[in-house]
């Protein structure tokens, strides 16, 4: 893990320093005079040599340092902080809907093989695939805010009131808080971007079970449950279902490091205040410390993610030995 | 039967969940909000005047502070903070400001020239834009607590102009005074109409402040939220949920579409006069375009009106001139109108045409909408009327490489646009064609290379200079000089002028603009019934 986090952090330090743009001019806009530049520069540190800024860098990487925003001073830890409850809010809320959503039409499509129910589940499944993220998410608000009127197009709580903050997450809140209003009003305006992500995610999900499913049913020990006369329920949900379900594990690492990349059109379309929008701000504004700080988070939450999946397999699946 | 039972657990299920949706819902119509919801485009990453630098930033703290001075859609300066137009010494190096009295900063404390002092002083310290003020004020003297003294290093007719500055809004010197070098950025303590209650990146709300010295809000408080797509804040404004849209970076097609239900009186638009100028900007310093003829020719092929009716749809007014018409009066000053005869005989002249055709690449910012159908339009225009002189091919860039790259001279022509500082000519000439230190008419370091042309003349210098020492129409006649002269150089060409519009529901008052194109909030109001 260290070793993966010392390549993601020294590739995103070489790629932004190598990427056009300067955070000066995204501070001080193209009508600032030399003098203005050179001074801000000295203030943000940027008049040093790549190779000092590196070495400061990965020092303070080192002693869990993030450093500043160059575009507003404040500590990259602590915009990580506020922005990050509402990605994983967010995040958590679509793979349910996205097992909700998936996991049915992957069973209804194995029960009714080569069927009408089928065919169209394996369509729901593949339009999940190919619909644009960012389309696909203006669909819903033009249904679902503008036709129907049912749900808010934007923003992460009620405009007109208050959050309360006690752990960033709007429903733990809400519920820590006893106030089931403000748990409606999050739930409200969670609903639309994480149905969005969560339909868009579901395709991975019916698609492995029903080949994991499939391929289940197909070994000899399911063949030999059935011989002992074990019931169609008890093998679906004692031999077919669990050993499916492993694969799925991994594919649920893989779905979650496609969230982040999802989650950035999502958050921008539907105006949700998480990591993935900071990160699309801190790229246009060229805020290197910003873009580190959540690169390098990003990837720890991934691998760990990963790393807690392989735990979860090797502890289901006692042939599996690290 | 167990099918039946399953499937009659899932939808009872989904009743439920449908159930809290529309109890909620309904209960947000029953009881809409008394405060106005105005919605905008991006979101403000800080509240503190010294940092702030975009136009919703400035519109929040209009609200929430007062200036010195304001302008007024005549472009005059009215005393706000100050008790009458600021007095200036003979020999033009100190500026006097008597301030008004018995006005309270939202924390209770008394605003004075104490309090002045420590804003301009902080601005000088930490201030984003610090670099417009440094080199003009000296020093700042506190004579009485109702006297404000400005001594200036050089004469500066432009320091008026600067006092109507937002980001030089009044600040409380003992709330801010553990800020005094660094920023707050979520918290703001004025003197203005209203009192910020509540600040995230995404949403603002603001109630009236009770003890204002001036007149007072006529609505009962404003929610100010941040929409990231335009598609969304569109959305959200259709739908009723928002009162008010307050947004000139929205694509055209929509502004169209609002413009429409504005003719058919479904909504209300307001306008502020038209103070963002768009503009080509040519790379003087190298071939070809260090030719004068070239870059008339060039000037000359410019459809303006095409381009203001196809992209805009006639919502926005072609300019040809770099100072927006509220500023100068009157529209004396021309650049080149569309001439495509005029155009090929100056390629004729200089050697292209027949087979020689001159190709030049035209960048445009690939992150603004306008700016791609811009040139698009251009390169067809071109096309249809010289395609045997002149050619453009075109190339979307990310608006922030375009900023860095500008001054290395790497695009010959390139799609900008620009919003003065503060409302004055000198904010619109000044940071396109001063130039520090040249050679001829090759500007070396300076305003025009940061501006991409490179331009510059001695000539333009010297009437800055000559500038800052006169006042009043006196001093718009020297400026207009300099533009005429940018006018028969042509080291850029006028596009079109944009106004900052807004929309309110027909609930709500038309918003109206001040003339730095800052909407009033406080003049908003809302029919209960």
């Amino acid at each position: 893990m260290p070793i993966n986090l010392w390549i993601i952090s020294s590739l995103i330090f070489i790629l932004l320093r190598i990427a056009p743009g300067d955070p000066i001019d995204a501070i001080l806009g193209s009508g600032a005079d030399q003098e203005a530049r050179e001074l801000m520069r000295i203030k943000l540190g940027l008049n040093q040599s790549i190779k000092i800024q590196y070495i400061n860098f990965i020092k303070n990487l080192i002693n869990l340092n993030l450093g500043d925003s160059l575009s507003n001073q404040e500590p990259v830890i602590q915009i990580i902080r506020n922005a990050l409850p509402a990605t994983i809010e967010l995040g958590l809320f679509s793979i349910l809907i996205a097992i909700f959503i998936g996991f049915p039409l992957g069973f209804v499509g194995l029960r009714n093989k080569n069927k009408k129910y089928d065919y169209i589940s394996r369509i729901i499944g593949i339009s999940s695939y190919a619909i644009p993220p960012f389309w696909g998410a203006m669909m819903m608000q033009l249904i679902f805010s503008v036709i129907l009127r049912v749900l808010p197009i934007g923003g992460r709580f009620p405009i007109a009131e208050n959050p309360h903050s006690i752990t960033g997450f709007l429903i733990l809140d809400s519920i820590l808080k006893n106030d089931f209003n403000a748990f409606q009003g999050a739930l409200y305006h969670l609903a639309l971007p994480s149905i969005t992500l969560g339909f868009l995610l579901s395709g991975i999900f019916s698609r492995s079970l029903r080949l994991n499913l499939e391929k289940a049913y197909k070994s000899d020990y399911v063949d030999a449950a059935t011989c002992r006369g074990i019931n169609e329920k008890n093998i679906l949900y004692n031999y077919a279902f669990p050993n499916a379900l492993i694969p799925i594990f991994t594919i649920t690492g893989f779905a979650i490091a496609s969230l982040a990349g999802g989650a950035l059109l999502i958050e921008v379309t539907f105006s949700w205040p998480g990591l993935a929008l900071k990160l699309q701000e801190a790229i246009l504004q060229r805020d290197y410390n910003l873009v580190q700080g959540i690169v390098i988070v990003t990837s720890i939450i991934i691998i760990s993610i990963n790393l807690l999946i392989d735990i979860m397999i090797a502890f289901f699946d006692p042939r599996i030995k690290y | 039967m167990h099918k039946l039972k399953y499937y009659g657990r899932i939808v009872s299920i989904t009743c439920a969940v449908i159930a809290i949706f529309s109890q909620y819902s309904c209960t947000k119509k029953v009881n809409p909000s008394q405060n106005i919801i105005i919605a905008s485009s991006g979101k403000i990453e800080s509240i503190d005047p010294a940092r702030a630098s975009t136009l919703k930033s400035y519109q929040l703290l209009n609200a929430l502070g007062d200036t010195l001075y304001e302008l007024n859609n005549e472009g005059e300066l009215i005393p706000k903070l100050a008790k009458y137009k600021p007095i200036i010494s003979n020999d033009k190096l100190k500026i006097l400001i008597k301030l008004k009295k018995n006005i309270l900063f939202h924390d209770g404390t008394p605003f004075d020239s104490y309090a002045m002092k420590f804003t301009i002083e902080r601005f000088q310290n930490i201030g984003t834009l610090n670099y417009i003020l440094n080199k003009k004020i000296k020093s700042i003297e506190t004579p009485t607590k109702d006297l404000l003294i400005i001594n200036l290093n050089k004469p500066s007719s432009s320091i008026k102009g600067l006092l109507t500055s937002i980001n030089l809004t009044p600040i409380s010197p003992k709330f801010y005074q553990d800020h005094f070098d660094k920023f707050l950025n979520n918290n703001f303590i004025g003197t203005g109409k209203y009192e910020l209650k509540r600040f995230s990146n995404e949403i603002q709300t603001l109630y009236p402040n009770k003890s204002y010295w001036g007149n007072k809000t006529k609505n009962k408080g404003i929610n100010f939220i941040g929409y990231n797509s335009s598609s969304a804040l569109y959305g959200a404004f259709i739908s009723k949920q928002v009162d008010v849209l307050l947004s000139n970076s929205i694509e055209d097609t929509l502004r169209y579409g609002l413009n429409l239900l504005n003719q058919k009186e479904d909504i209300k638009e307001g306008k502020s006069e038209p103070i963002e100028i768009s503009f080509i900007s040519l790379r003087t310093n190298k071939k070809p375009l260090n030719n004068n003829d070239i870059r008339l020719a060039i000037a000359k092929s410019l459809n303006r009106e095409l381009i203001r009716d196809k992209v805009s749809f006639s919502l926005r007014n072609s300019a040809s001139s770099l100072i927006p018409l509220i500023l100068k009066k009157d529209n004396s000053v021309s650049w080149p109108d569309f001439d495509p005869k005029g155009a090929k005989r100056i390629f004729r002249d200089q050697g292209y045409c027949d087979g020689n055709i001159l190709n030049l690449p035209l960048t445009f910012r690939s992150n603004v909408p306008t700016d791609k159908l811009i040139a698009f339009y251009w390169q067809q225009s071109i096309k249809a009327e010289m395609k045997d002189c002149f050619s453009i091919s075109i190339n979307g860039v990310e608006s922030t490489t375009i900023y860095k790259n500008l001054s290395k001279g790497i695009y010959p022509l390139v799609i900008l646009d620009w919003t003065g500082a503060y409302s004055d000519p000198e904010a619109y000439l000044s940071p396109l064609l001063s130039c520090e230190k040249f050679i001829e008419n090759h500007c070396l370091k300076g305003e025009s290379v940061f501006s991409g042309s490179f331009w510059a003349s001695e000539k333009v210098e010297k009437l800055f200079k000559e500038s800052e020492s006169l006042e009043g129409v006196a001093r718009l006649n020297k400026l207009l000089e300099i533009e005429k002269l940018a006018s028969k150089s042509l080291p850029y060409i006028p596009i079109w002028t944009s106004s900052q519009k807004a929309w309110a529901q027909n609930n709500i008052s038309k918003p109206i603009f001040n003339g730095a194109g800052i909407i009033k909030m406080s003049e908003l109001l809302k029919n209960e019934k």
